[in-house]
């Protein structure tokens, strides 16, 4: 799946996440990089250096908007302004989508900050695919929705969280954002077997696919994106390329983040997987 | 902890939201651990699994939202923690975030009451109220002053033959005028030569919270310093100002007429005439150059 509508049709590689730490090395160096992602929050400001910087990164790459407080499973409707402040970055930006994560994270007008996990009812899928279709709507551009890493499981839940993804993103008619560490993270969190969940997603909705590090603890795993992808990653990846072809992908690293290279390093080993890579290969 | 037995009737999409966002608003214990008022919560809505009960699955996200308001706080507010010290700080953070919890999508104005709450809360800061909380003010500034927009800026040729008293004169959103009576420009350069900032959000979590350290003192001076905090090519910078330059920049805010201005700003001065009318060439030529006076 290449290039398909909830791409917009735009064929994407392998990309990074574009963090602060980078920022001189990019501008400097201006290093060949299929696509950045961007985190949609970073940039939805007035003026100042974000946007500066944002600029100049688009004068030479192509950026993808990847958001972390949209909440699509809010009970509430999603807020006016703040999808007016995305689409205002949407067009600077051009991107062809705009992803989000399958959560909700603020009642009554305050916000938690976190990427909290639904219940998987019937209830939630109707009220998250109301609220997916809205943002299509309003944004007039595709969205994908990125599965969470979970710590915790509902009581009140009637079915698992693949067929879960699945309901929303076919009443919502939208795409999916595959993160495979987060399946991972979660399959040793709620004891399933990662293959299972990626064999279940409708392949033609994926339009993306995130890869990441996490930390073990104890009794859990936590999705800290401070380390490499570790190779159950990898395989969970492989697999999920088979089923989707070539499909964009983006390694986020967002904590004790290394050098560029060692990061762009990193994620150019997806394109191992990857069919028909047109992807350069790290010098 | 105790397991209680789930409800019988699944419970509604609303109802659990509120339950667990009410969970994970409430403070950590000393050891930041969940409180165990919350083991009710837990055990109605969140299921155990063969490692974790349902009230550690939910301290995980209840020490997450904590550790991730109270990271972003602390990088917001480093001043004031290196002036009341580390364990004030983590008292007083937890104080102003119960009462003042995000509103927004965005963590930027998280910080945005802190001045007004050390105001209403002096013991909080006590001995270095006074310190602390022009250190907040100016913290807060310095986040306006970073990304706030800007106004189209004046051309000076254009402005130049208006009449000043009907000609008005905007101060850039982003200049932050302050009057204060400690050298606060002074103890936030020098922490930032040893403590350089970040800045930026992800969906990552944290696997413990972080912390920085560094103690800030000054005594008040004698006569009040006027501040602005402003940006030039993309970066914060603190400039002092004379009395009466302060004056006259406030006076531009609140919507005076140039005319009007330049009279506030001399007002009790002892500089009068060609003086005066010297200073207003010399001030309006730095801030056109910094672009601070817009349309």
């Amino acid at each position: 799946m290449p290039a398909t509508r909830f791409t917009a049709h735009a064929d994407y590689g392998v990309g990074i996440g574009l963090r602060i730490p980078h920022y001189q090395h990019i501008l400097e160096r201006k290093p060949v990089v299929d696509w950045f992602e961007i985190i949609s929050e970073n940039y939805m400001v007035d003026g100042g250096r974000p946007l500066h910087v944002l600029d100049q990164i688009l004068e030479r790459y192509r950026v993808v908007q990847h958001g972390v407080s949209m909440y699509f499973g809010n009970t509430a409707r999603p807020n006016r302004d703040h999808l007016r402040k995305l689409k205002r970055l949407t067009k600077r930006t051009q991107t062809p989508w705009v992803s989000d994560h399958l959560c909700w994270g603020s009642v009554d007008g305050r916000y938690t900050h976190d990427l909290l996990p639904m219940p998987y009812t019937w209830e939630a899928i109707e009220t998250t695919a109301r609220n997916i279709r809205e943002v299509q709507d309003f944004l007039e551009l595709p969205v994908a929705v990125e599965n969470l890493s979970s710590y915790a499981e509902f009581h009140a839940s009637e079915m698992n969280e693949w067929q879960f993804l699945c309901e929303v993103v076919e009443r919502a008619d939208c795409g999916i954002l595959l993160d495979v560490n987060n399946i991972y993270v979660s399959s040793q969190n709620h004891t399933f077997d990662p293959l299972d969940y990626v064999n279940a997603v409708p392949a033609g909705r994926v339009a993306q696919i995130h890869i990441a590090g996490h930390s073990r603890h104890e009794r859990f795993i936590l999705d800290t994106h401070d380390h490499p992808v570790i190779d159950p990653v990898w395989k969970i990846y492989k697999r999920a390329i088979e089923r989707c072809g070539r499909t964009a992908t983006l390694l986020e690293w967002d904590d004790r983040i290394p050098s560029f290279d060692e990061v762009h390093r990193e994620a150019l080993k997806a394109t191992k997987y990857l069919p028909d890579a047109k992807t350069r290969a790290a010098a | 902890m105790p397991r209680l037995a789930p409800p019988r009737k699944p419970a509604r999409l609303g109802q659990i939201q509120r339950l667990m966002s009410q969970a994970l608003m409430h403070r950590l214990t000393r050891s930041e651990g969940m409180q165990r008022t919350n083991a009710v919560t837990a055990a109605q809505i969140i299921k155990p699994n063969d490692r974790l009960t349902s009230f550690d699955r939910l301290e995980i996200y209840n020490q997450q939202y904590w550790w991730r308001l109270l990271g972003c706080f602390n990088d917001d507010f480093r001043g004031v923690r290196a002036v009341i010290g580390e364990r004030k700080f983590d008292r007083l953070a937890v104080e102003y975030l119960e009462a003042h919890g995000s509103t927004s999508w965005s963590l930027r104005n998280l910080g945005q009451d802190l001045p007004a709450f050390l105001k209403k809360h002096p013991k909080l800061t006590a001995p270095h109220t006074a310190l602390a909380l022009e250190m907040a003010q100016v913290e807060w500034a310095k986040i306006v002053a970073f990304d706030t927009g800007a106004l189209p800026v004046i051309d000076p040729q254009k402005i130049v033959k208006r009449d000043p008293a009907k000609l008005c004169i905007k101060l850039q959103p982003y200049v932050m005028l302050l009057k204060l009576r400690h050298p606060i420009d002074q103890l936030l350069k020098k922490m930032r030569e040893a403590n350089p900032e970040t800045g930026s959000v992800s969906n990552a979590v944290s696997a413990t919270r972080r912390r920085a350290s560094r103690t800030l003192r000054a005594k008040p001076c004698a006569e009040p310093i006027f501040l602005a905090v402003h940006r030039v090519d993309f970066s914060v910078y603190y400039k002092r100002l004379e009395p009466e330059a302060f004056k006259l920049l406030s006076a531009l805010r609140e919507g005076d007429t140039l005319a009007d201005a330049c009279a506030r700003g001399f007002t009790r001065s002892r500089l009068r005439g060609d003086a005066a009318a010297a200073k207003i060439g010399e001030w309006f030529n730095v801030w056109t150059r910094l672009g601070w006076l817009a349309r």
